[in-house]
């Protein structure tokens, strides 16, 4: 978003906007940071309809305690801690419901075109990978490496320790390699 | 990265990493509730009552000591009955307490007041260690928390914790029924 000076507006002061009742400079909040976000959310639920579920439930939940960010600087961070705890329960939701683990189909579509097939297929593993780990392993895993955070950033944004979470990646790297060794070695 | 399976896991990182792309009618379905919303609150009147909250009134000493009692009361509704969402336009007074005999200065936040934005807080005084403050709140179903020393955040230790909670600060549940008055 553009601000009078043709600088880009900071989240802070997106934030502050939003809070003195310009509502829809919330539209940048969500624009910023709406496809960084879909990422985790389709890996981590393992479809697109749930991740834009628990995405714009994420949003809607940041604006109505947006007065209790206390670092609006990291509007962002705030948000995606948000969005973590929303895939947690909608994750659980969807084991309770006994609803498989599913690719996301518009992304395989969106794969690259120079060996669709090949692709397809290759994506087809990596997702049926994912959704063999464990739900604690695979939210440990995305962070780690898909969305490549510190361990301090995943044990304040999870509240899991950091020993716990370096146990979880480990293990998900450890099942991950036993999943996709078939796939590496073709 | 471990050393088994280097390149699969870069290469499953990289596809991993690949963006997701969400249309603009994301944006629009998000805004719509955001302004559902907003709408919301305007109607309840917060955002008017909000510029009178310094204006609290302030009660004797002698009132602290009946004051947990209020909260307690409207607060242990929650477990009894179903909370009654939404405005119905009525305030009730309400009387906060907060035993904290080292703090310096005790206010309260809550989804009434837009979380204490713009020094609307409201501030408590202290008698004797027990910190206390009155204000109208609307009828419905309220989260809130005390507000220590001006940076630490206290759920009331006698009323509910809020339910939806993950939001990096402990809040308390508070419903305010006509009933009450």
């Amino acid at each position: 978003m553009q601000g009078p000076t043709g600088m880009e507006s900071s989240d802070a002061a997106l934030v502050a906007r939003v809070l003195h009742g310009e509502v829809n400079a919330y539209s940048a909040l969500v624009s910023r940071y709406r496809d960084k976000y879909a990422r985790y959310a389709v890996h981590m639920l393992g479809n697109r309809e749930d991740a834009e579920e628990a995405l714009q439930d994420a949003f809607t939940r940041a604006y109505r305690s947006l007065a209790r960010c206390e670092d609006p600087e990291r509007f962002g961070a705030w948000l995606f801690r948000i969005l973590v705890n929303r895939c947690r329960t909608s994750g659980a939701r969807r084991v309770r419901r006994g609803q498989t683990f599913v690719h996301d189909e518009t992304a395989l579509l969106n794969a690259s075109e120079e060996h669709p097939a090949e692709q397809t297929m290759w994506r087809e593993e990596i997702e049926r990978a994912l959704g063999e780990l464990s739900a604690d392993q695979r939210e440990a895993f995305l962070l780690k490496y898909v969305e490549e955070l510190g361990y301090d950033e995943m044990a304040e944004i999870t509240g899991v320790g950091v020993s716990a979470l370096k146990m979880r990646v480990m293990r998900a790297c450890d099942r991950l390699r036993v999943l996709l060794r078939e796939v590496h070695s073709a | 990265m471990p050393d088994w399976g280097r390149t699969t896991l870069e290469l499953m990182v990289q596809e991993l990493q690949h963006p997701v792309r969400l249309d603009e009618s994301f944006d629009r379905r998000v805004m719509v509730r955001v302004r559902r919303i907003y709408a919301e609150r305007r109607h309840r009147g917060i955002i008017g009552w909000l510029g009178a909250a310094t204006n609290i009134s302030r009660r004797p000493a002698w009132a602290a000591a009946l004051a947990a009692g209020v909260v307690a009361v409207v607060s242990v509704a929650i477990f009894h009955r179903t909370p009654q969402q939404g405005p119905v336009g009525q305030a009730i007074p309400v009387q906060f307490v907060l035993v904290a005999p080292d703090a310096h200065s005790v206010a309260v936040v809550g989804d009434f007041n837009n979380w204490g934005l713009n020094d609307t807080a409201l501030v408590a005084e202290n008698h004797n260690g027990v910190w206390s403050v009155s204000a109208p709140v609307h009828t419905g179903v309220h989260r809130y928390a005390f507000l220590v020393n001006g940076k630490q955040w206290v759920a009331d230790p006698t009323a509910p914790r809020a339910a939806d909670d993950d939001f990096g600060q402990p809040s308390s549940a508070l419903v305010v029924e006509a009933s009450t008055q």
